[in-house]
């Protein structure tokens, strides 16, 4: 390692050392901690098991906290070195919507592959970003329909966090749910700086209240949401998106709330068992989200693309694009991974938990 | 010349194709360069003004939108109302779309990015301000309701100053590619003009070698052809040219060679011929002094019977008194011994004088054959001199044609081949000048000919004479021979007179009849001289006949050789 700081990340590169690839996300956060572990893993285990071509892989970490201004000079560091052939992340839309346009920007662009971000606006945003989870377009409406259909509801109240993430999602939430004949009281916009929403709340109470109470927001608006609701004494269900991840551990309070997930530990099949067998090992017993197996599968998958085309960006990125369509589909722990011409994988299913005894539950759709 | 493939430059065909080809190219270049420059820069500066353009749509849309916005919210918190909430709304999404348009901005760097991140922080929380500030109005808490509103003030100020630093840049930006392509468009301009000199100067270089090509070439050429037409047929050195004109030049140099070869020959001809008419001429003054010589020898044969008949009818006379002079008779006898030897003496010389005279006459005849033949060999060679007049015809109506085809390529050239057109017409007016040349050749050949046929005739006429000179001259020969014969008689009869005189009177008698007889033979023998005499003198005025045509043939050896003397060979 010091021979390679001295000698320069490039030289490295070329002299059969260790193959570097990029992992960004908010891993000072909560929400960032599986996607870093399960990284961490994966690469630990695909050294032990003799590395890409004979040739190590190092993992280099650098923490976006989920700010677009951080998620931009990282994108700027990782791009302008050319030791590092791809990148893992980023976590979030916004982080991701901002950094991707400096990957592909440049005269080497390097591809990016989000294990979690999952804004509607990152279809078709660029030939060289690409994730492994269903779009909010499709969670929203999933939401929307095992509301309106599942839990009967004619009237929603939507709190989005008012960045890409939030807006997608309540987007495509809204659309449906209104198409499916249900009406949207109202949709209340606040900010991770914002200090209550009980505004809302009131004035959805003083107007009705709703059926439903969708939180398109991110764990600590979803965790202020639903204190506050229990002060003002309200007993709404409550749906979310696959940011609420996590939110289990909040106690009774996040009893019976319901979030989209495109990955649960309890997934079926081998692959999976190992992995959620070895994560706990490694992690004293913690389990992994879909942040985590998302990463895991990404770092599965840049291997067997290095292995295929070496370690060159261009090369990466259009073997990438061609997995599911050219190349086979990637089957990991998260289930069957195949791009299309936009970088979304269509064929993920998207499932809706609910939060028992601290736990979520996949529920079946019907 | 290995052919136009081998060298290609040989040729003043691909001289100027060559030349030509190459000062299009030079101009097609330029004006690609030129063109290709002109759409480089238009594109340029579309893209840039495209760039502007769109920073600036973007800028004031969102700042327009974020007014917008702010006076919906507004007109709510005073008059709460579905139309202004529902405005409020749009605005905002309309804000968010705006949005999407700054990121989507081509050239931003990485502080434009973190400006444009600042941006659109401002509008989400200035939209989140004013919905919790209407939720706060909605409820009747107007005053708190107020208090959140207030917020938004300066942030909508920020995000004004924002946008317009952003546009700021974005101008700044496309000023330094104007700038850019402002020097680049000077760059392309001087390679331009460079390009463009180039191809001028190669143009005019190309022109000033294609006229030398053509002009040095010609010159010599004419100048060869003029030394031919005077006459002057040593060879001729053109030196390299291009293949047109070596064609040219190639035609004339054989042309050349051969006329040199005959005239050459003609001149040895004349002077063979010159050399046989003096040899003919000295031959036949040698006939003619030896025909007076033979004249000469018979007047005196014919003297010296004469002498004898008289010295006989002297005997005759004598006889009777023989008697009584046996001892004169004895000595007469002696003295006709001695004449008949001496007479002898002088047939046997003239006998040989007579020979050599044949012998001599063989030799003219010889020679007047050898001349004939000789003569005949020149009418032949004459007419190799019409074959060759017949080369020189058409050599001279191919160069016409060259000449005539070079001028249409000299039109096809147009200005250019103005010179080369003269050139042309003046290559067509020699190869005209030649063909009257060959004509007269020909002219001067027939009269050669007529000449030599005269020389023919007078040669056969000489042959014929000297024929008759032989068979006179052997009848001399002849005739001398018989007189040796009878003066042995003579001398047998005088040697038996001697012995038998003094004995017998009747010997004497008989011996005076003999001599009598000897006598008649004598006289016979002097007509016999008399007659050859004549057939001499005839001789003589044959063998003058022959040197007088001996010298008509030497004169027209010399007319021959006057006449190609002309040619410097």
């Amino acid at each position: 390692m010091l021979l390679c700081a001295a000698l320069g990340a490039a030289a490295c590169a070329r002299a059969g050392g260790p193959i570097l690839i990029g992992v960004a996300g908010p891993f000072s956060q909560p929400r960032g901690v599986s996607m870093q572990r399960a990284a961490q893993l994966a690469a630990d285990e695909i050294n032990t098991a003799g590395g890409i071509r004979g040739r190590p892989l190092r993992l280099v970490f650098a923490d976006d906290s989920g700010s677009e201004d951080t998620a931009v000079r990282i994108a700027k560091s990782f791009a302008e070195n050319p030791a590092i052939v791809a990148v893992v992340g980023h976590l979030s839309s916004n982080s991701t919507l901002a950094a991707g346009r400096v990957y592909s920007a440049g005269a080497n662009p390097l591809v990016m592959i989000s294990p979690s971000a999952s804004s509607p606006d990152l279809t078709g945003f660029s030939r060289y970003v690409f994730r492994v989870t269903p779009n909010d377009l499709n969670q929203g409406q999933q939401i929307a329909r095992f509301a309106r259909r599942e839990l009967g509801a004619r009237r929603a109240g939507v709190i989005f966090i008012n960045n890409e993430y939030g807006r997608g999602l309540r987007r495509a939430f809204t659309a449906e749910f209104t198409n499916l004949g249900g009406s949207v009281l109202e949709e209340d916009p606040y900010l991770s700086t914002s200090a209550s929403f009980e505004p809302y709340l009131s004035r959805m109470r003083l107007r009705g209240g709703v059926d439903i109470l969708m939180l398109a927001c991110e764990r600590p608006g979803a965790d202020l949401a639903l204190r506050e609701a229990r002060q003002l004494g309200l007993r709404w269900p409550v749906i979310g998106g696959d940011a609420l991840t996590g939110i289990e551990t909040l106690g009774p309070i996040a009893e019976g709330v319901r979030y989209s997930a495109t990955y649960l530990p309890q997934r079926p099949g081998d692959r999976n068992a190992r992995f959620v067998a070895a994560y706990a090992r490694a992690f004293r017993g913690d389990h992994p989200d879909h942040r985590g197996a998302g990463a895991y599968d990404i770092l599965y998958l840049l291997v067997r693309t290095i292995g295929a085309v070496g370690p060159d960006r261009a090369a990466i990125r259009d073997y990438i694009a061609a997995v599911g369509v050219g190349k086979p589909a990637f089957d990991g722990v998260t289930g069957t991974i195949a791009f299309d011409a936009l970088g979304d994988v269509p064929a993920k299913p998207v499932v809706i938990g609910t939060i028992r005894n601290g736990h979520l539950e996949p529920e079946t759709a019907r | 010349m290995s052919g136009v493939s081998g060298r290609p430059l040989g040729t003043l065909r691909w001289r100027i194709l060559l030349g030509f080809g190459g000062v299009l190219a030079g101009l097609f270049a330029a004006a690609i360069i030129g063109a290709a420059a002109l759409r480089a820069m238009r594109e340029a500066v579309a893209h840039e003004l495209q760039t502007l353009q769109a920073a600036s749509v973007v800028g004031s849309g969102l700042v327009t939108t974020v007014f917008d916005e702010i006076r919906a919210a507004e007109q709510y918190l005073s008059l709460p109302s579905e139309q202004a909430r529902r405005e409020f709304q749009d605005a905002a999404d309309e804000g968010f779309r705006h949005e999407k348009g700054l990121e989507q901005l081509e050239g931003l760097s990485v502080e434009d990015r973190l400006t444009v991140n600042r941006i659109k922080g401002l509008q989400a929380s200035i939209q989140v301000d004013y919905s919790l500030a209407h939720a706060l109005r909605d409820l009747g808490r107007d005053r708190a309701a107020q208090a959140q509103s207030v917020i938004v003030r300066d942030q909508a100020r920020e995000l004004t100053r924002l946008v317009r630093d952003l546009s700021t840049r974005q101008a700044q930006r496309a000023g330094q590619a104007g700038q850019r392509l402002s020097a680049l468009a000077e760059r392309r301009q001087l390679f331009l003009w460079v390009v463009l000199a180039l191809t001028i100067a190669g143009g005019v270089l190309i022109s000033w070698f294609t006229l030398q090509a053509v002009e040095g070439p010609l010159g010599r050429l004419v100048t060869a052809a003029e030394r031919f037409g005077g006459g002057d047929l040593r060879p001729v050195t053109t030196g390299r040219m291009p293949r047109e004109f070596q064609v040219l030049a190639d035609a004339m140099r054989v042309m050349g060679e051969r006329l040199r070869g005959v005239v050459g020959e003609v001149i040895g001809e004349s002077d063979r011929i010159a050399g046989s008419a003096s040899d003919l001429s000295a031959v036949s003054e040698q006939l003619a002094a030896s025909s007076a010589e033979v004249s000469t020898a018979m007047v005196e044969i014919a003297g010296g019977a004469e002498e004898q008949r008289n010295e006989l009818t002297a005997i005759g006379s004598g006889l009777a008194r023989l008697q009584k002079a046996a001892g004169e008779m004895a000595d007469s006898a002696v003295r006709v011994a001695q004449l008949g030897e001496e007479i002898r003496a002088v047939a046997d010389r003239h006998r040989g004088d007579v020979l050599a005279a044949g012998t001599a006459l063989l030799t003219v005849r010889e020679v007047v054959q050898t001349t004939s033949h000789q003569v005949q060999q020149l009418a032949l060679q004459s007419a190799s001199i019409d074959d060759f007049v017949d080369l020189i015809k058409r050599i001279s109506s191919q160069t016409n044609l060259l000449a005539l085809n070079a001028a249409i390529e000299a039109a096809r050239a147009g200005e250019h081949g103005k010179g080369f057109a003269v050139v042309a017409e003046e290559v067509r007016q020699l190869a005209d000048e030649s063909a009257k040349a060959a004509a007269d050749v020909a002219a001067t050949t027939a009269v050669i000919r007529e000449q030599v046929e005269d020389v023919t005739a007078t040669m056969a006429a000489g042959q014929a004479k000297v024929r008759g000179v032989e068979s006179v001259a052997e009848g001399a020969a002849r005739g001398l021979a018989e007189i040796v014969g009878a003066i042995e008689q003579v001398e047998q009869a005088a040697a038996r007179v001697t012995v038998a005189a003094q004995q017998n009177r009747e010997i004497a008698q008989q011996l005076g009849e003999k001599a009598h007889q000897v006598a008649g033979r004598a006289v016979g023998h002097a007509a016999s001289a008399e007659e050859v005499t004549a057939a001499a003198e005839e001789q003589g005025a044959s063998t003058e006949e022959m040197a007088a045509a001996a010298g008509a043939l030497l004169q027209a050896a010399e007319k021959l050789r006057t006449l190609v003397k002309e040619f410097r060979v």
